[in-house]
């Protein structure tokens, strides 16, 4: 069996056949991690000796129980990757940032624990920008993780980490967490399904908060299958967080064989009015050919704010992000207040100045008002289309360094991708095809809670491109 | 020379006794603990944690607006108060700001309520030598802030104030009100205007300062750091300045006022809605739902006109309501046979506890009532001994002095050992002296 | 528009303390940044209603009651701290006047 380029549903089968043992799967990623890991700068924390023995006691149990085991347990022996975002008990949680560099939490996030009690086994903590503020895996103060399909260029982020761990096939699955771009654009950018929940969906419990309102908890998958296996296990009411939504939990991978002849698909105008690389544009359009192809009826839809949409984000989001980096003190855990680093301080600064008083009703209350307008826009665009497709990013994977010295410029790449977290909607990055041996990816976007749908057109567009058959030389 | 009306408004914090904290599951009864024991990653700020709101200490919220006359609006949300302070640890506190619980209340007719609204409680520091040290397992303790409008213009309204809220939050059980433990804490805002006849009341404006007392800890504090910051400020007025806005501290040894820290560059809180909480909606139902019990002030009127005691007796009995209810309780079942007069003083007196049932209860109040076993011989001996000592007292009585009389019963029973029926010793008394 | 004084400001509320090198480079990266955000004034919002939640929740509350799942040990809540006495938290002198 090949463990070099295994999916989840793969890594289940062999398991199930025993065509593989856990401790295999597992020591082959750490033989990955051991190859690749300086050179990539995917991890900064390993959790190889406890990896190895749940691997072997893993392994034990599946001889006795079974595979039924599996039943009561979906992800049993998958190793995985959580992002440095996300508490985890005993295990060192940095953020990616200095500030917190030695923080050992004493507590899991709630998905940890559901990902742990379905038998995924975790392998170590990824890399990403510091507290999330980034789209290119540059902020982070362990260095920037690098593209496996172009070692000088950025993986996207701030999930960097998480999606080169994956497309190496340094582990199976990485969490991540979106709260404006950070799990779609490193999908795009490393030929990944990345998923954007909707907002309340997964539990934020023990994810370290960067922008309450728009922080969705996701994560990174070479398939839709495997995506869809692993929302089944995260998503779902958590006591608590007061923001997580009861609703059912759908039997996600049962929808990925669905025909979607019928279903109406929406290209947003505004996205396609210039300032994107002429190529993806063509790249898209190609995409939405075959879907169109593959049953699905293309209509024209209108969202009349989007060019609104970052002024918005980067006046609600930073505010949200000065008042949750408050608490780092240094008194209870950390290093003062000093350690921060440039993008932080840049963010603390714009956050605090639109919340101080006399400019509050000039920002933070405007930009929420405007937050109710881009939701109406989507709610609105989904009265006439089921879905709605649109690039990720306007740009290929671009050079480490290159967009390092304009933050502005940096911010606005995320057009495509932010207006969706203004909206509390869910959206999954799908691959749909490579430009200069760069990876290129498309959102599907869905209305609140309909990520079976998400799946269904997914996994539709993947069996007909096959795209993630794709790996990086390395 | 300028005449000056006290401007005072008052910050009342009371601390609910849930049996959790606001936001996490945490024990709310915090006192005694081993430092930082009583804490989880909610309270405590670590990161990635999220605050959920405690249902009980929402109502009981309600409770407290609703029997301060107040108005509870269908909507209510939390919000960030950002500051850092080490006892603080998300650096900010989660409270409300613009749309509190409860607002547009009133106490008795003169003191009106501005606003009750929830917040979370902070940690505490402790000075040890030269270092400083933090507890946190008051974080995250659910409180309750009450507001007044700036009503008050004199010290001794304000200490009866305060007294009168305390006895309401004791009927409502919603919190022990314990200012020496903390759960009740009290700061007055001062200030005095110029009094100008020639203006009308509604003209006179507010003086555009004001000065906040904290860390004082029992209604005769209050009364005495409001009467010193009063002087304080008028000297400062009568030499034509303006007093600094402050927040000062209350010195008990020296009864004074101390500057703490100065309020000239007003803190910007930077409030914000709490976007970890979804706002709170009650409906009509809800809020009609929270019965308010019999209020102090009403117990005490209707003690007064219906079971006809006397109103010093009828405020001293509802001072607690666990007395008063007992004082009802009594006076119902054992009906017309003994007054409620006497069953009043039987209480207030403490003849009685408040646990013993109504049977042992009548039982009592007859023991107490039932002439006492004398003992004749040594009756007669203490009257003949205390008439020998008292030859003056005696030519008084016989003058037709009363008193003189009630003074040798006193004489007599003391001799006695209480272990004498008053009745008898009179008529004794009587016979003996003719 | 965004001046020095307002980084200064801004950066003491937030209890940062900033370089000469670093209130100048961020003076003119937020220029930048707060002018563009300046766009939301060509929108007429006179009558939106602020987003209070994107998800429409309402009134998330739970139970009042003494089971604590999550009740941390006194060394748990101190493991990070970098400095402890007593089972305290020391932090650098505060004056009582304070």
């Amino acid at each position: 069996m090949d463990l070099e380029s295994l999916t989840i549903k793969d890594a289940i089968e062999g398991l199930k056949n025993k065509k593989t043992s856990i401790i295999d799967l597992v020591k082959s990623c750490f033989a990955r991690i051991d190859k690749l890991n300086k050179k990539l700068n995917v991890f900064i924390e390993l959790n190889e000796e406890n990896a190895i023995k749940q691997a072997k006691a893993q392994d034990n149990d599946l001889v006795k129980a079974g595979k039924e085991i599996f039943n009561q347990k979906p992800l049993f022996g998958i190793p995985i990757a959580i992002k440095d975002l996300y508490s985890t008990e005993n295990l060192r949680t940095t953020a990616g940032s200095n500030i917190i560099n030695d923080y050992v939490p004493p507590f899991d996030a709630t998905v940890v624990k559901k990902l742990k009690n379905a038998g995924a086994i975790i392998l170590g903590k990824t890399n990403e920008d510091a507290w999330g503020h980034g789209s290119s895996g540059e902020n982070s103060d362990h260095g920037p993780t690098k593209n496996p399909y172009d070692l000088e260029r950025v993986p996207g982020g701030s999930s960097s980490g998480s999606a080169v761990a994956v497309r190496t096939n340094q582990c199976l699955m990485a969490t991540g967490t979106d709260t404006g771009s950070s799990v779609r654009l490193p999908a795009a950018f490393c030929n990944l399904v990345g998923l954007k929940p909707t907002y309340g969906r997964v539990s934020r419990y023990g994810v370290i908060a960067m922008a309450s309102s728009f922080d969705s908890v996701g994560h990174l998958t070479k398939t839709v299958y495997d995506s869809a296996k692993v929302l089944e296990i995260t998503a779902g009411i958590d006591p608590y967080d007061a923001t997580s939504v009861r609703k059912e939990v759908d039997h996600y991978t049962e929808f990925l064989e669905k025909p979607i002849k019928g279903l109406k698909v929406g290209i947003p105008k505004e996205y396609f009015v210039g300032g994107m690389d002429t190529k993806i544009e063509k790249l898209t359009r190609e995409a939405i050919k075959i879907i169109e192809k593959l049953g699905a009826v293309i209509r024209d839809v209108s969202l009349p704010h989007t060019d609104y949409a970052m002024a918005c984000y980067y006046i609600l989001v930073p505010s949200e992000i000065s008042s949750n980096l408050s608490k780092f003190d240094g008194i209870r855990y950390g290093s003062e207040r000093e350690t921060f680093g440039a993008e932080a301080k840049r963010r603390i600064i714009l956050g605090t100045y639109t919340l101080s008083s006399g400019y509050y009703d000039a920002y933070y209350l405007k930009a929420a008002k405007v937050r109710s307008l881009i939701k109406q826009d989507f709610d609105n665009a989904f009265k006439d289309v089921d879905i709605i497709v649109a690039p990720t990013s306007p740009s290929l994977p671009f050079k480490i360094g290159e967009k390092a010295n304009d933050p502005l410029q940096m911010y606005l790449s995320d057009i495509f991708v932010c207006p969706i977290n203004i909206a509390g909607i869910p959206s999954l990055n799908v691959p749909c095809g490579f430009i200069n041996n760069l990876p290129v990816g498309m959102q599907i976007i869905g209305p609140q809670f309909e990520e079976r749908l998400l799946y269904q057109v997914g996994s539709a567009f993947e069996s007909e491109t096959q795209f993630y058959k794709v790996h990086p030389k390395i | 020379m300028n005449t000056y009306i006290p401007v005072i408004g008052l910050e009342i914090h009371v601390e609910l006794k849930t049996k959790s904290k606001m936001f996490c599951q945490c024990d709310a009864n915090y006192f005694g603990k081993g430092p930082n024991t009583n804490t989880c990653p909610v309270c405590l700020g670590l990161p990635g944690a999220l605050p959920v709101p405690n249902k009980k200490a929402i109502e009981w919220c309600i409770l407290i607006g609703k029997a301060l006359n107040c108005t509870i609006p269908s909507v209510s949300k939390f919000d960030r108060k950002h500051y850092f302070y080490p006892d603080l640890p998300k650096g900010y506190q989660i409270s409300q700001y613009d749309e509190p619980i409860a607002v547009s209340g009133q106490v008795s007719s003169h003191f009106r309520i501005h606003r009750v609204h929830l917040e979370e409680d902070t940690g505490k520091l402790i000075h040890s030598g030269s270092d400083t040290l933090v507890d946190f397992n008051r974080s995250g303790v659910p409180l309750v802030e009450i507001v007044t409008e700036p009503d008050f213009d004199n010290s001794e309204d304000v200490k009866e104030f305060l007294e009168e809220l305390h006895t309401i939050i004791r009927y409502l059980d919603v919190s022990d009100a314990d200012m020496e433990k903390g759960s009740m804490r009290m700061e007055p805002n001062i200030s005095l205007k110029i009094k100008d006849e020639r203006l009308e009341i509604k003209d006179r404006e507010l003086p555009n300062y004001k000065v906040e007392v904290k860390n004082i800890n029992s209604f005769r504090f209050v009364k005495q750091a409001i009467e010193y910051e009063l002087e304080r400020q008028k000297e400062i007025l009568d030499k034509g300045k303006i007093p600094i806005q402050e927040t000062r501290g209350f010195d008990e040894k020296k009864v004074i006022t101390y500057s703490q820290r100065s309020k000239e560059e007003a803190q910007d809180y930077r409030y914000f809605p709490e976007p970890d909480i979804p706002p709170l909606e009650f409906t009509k139902e809800y809020i009609d739902s929270i019965k308010v019990p019999e209020l102090p002030v009403q117990k005490l009127t209707r003690f007064i006109s219906d079971l006809k005691i006397k109103e010093q007796d009828a405020f001293i009995l509802t001072r607690d309501k666990k007395t008063a209810e007992y004082f009802e309780l009594v006076t119902k079942k054992i009906g017309a046979s003994i007054e409620s007069q006497a069953i009043a003083n039987l209480i207030i007196n403490k003849k009685v506890t408040l646990h013993l049932s109504i049977d042992k209860f009548v039982k009592k109040v007859q023991e107490l009532r039932a002439p006492k076993e004398t003992d004749t011989k040594l009756l007669n001996t203490s009257i003949i001994r205390i008439i020998e000592a008292n030859k003056k007292v005696i030519d008084d009585y016989k003058g037709g002095k009363q008193n003189a009389l009630m003074f040798l019963v006193g004489q007599v029973m003391r001799e006695m050992k209480g272990e004498a029926d008053a009745k008898l010793v009179i008529e004794e008394l009587k016979k003996q002296l003719q | 528009m965004i001046t020095k004084k307002d980084i200064l400001h801004v950066a003491k509320l937030a209890k940062l303390k900033l370089t000469e090198e670093e209130i100048e480079k961020y003076l003119s990266q937020l220029s930048a940044v707060v002018e563009y955000i300046s766009k939301l004034n060509e929108l007429d919002t006179e009558n939106t209603v602020p987003v209070s939640h994107i998800t429409g929740l309402t009134t998330v509350t739970e139970e009042d009651t003494k089971e604590n799942k999550r009740q941390l040990s006194q060394s748990s809540a101190l493991q990070n701290a970098k400095s402890t006495k007593n089972g305290f938290i020391k932090v650098k002198a505060i004056f009582s006047g304070e």
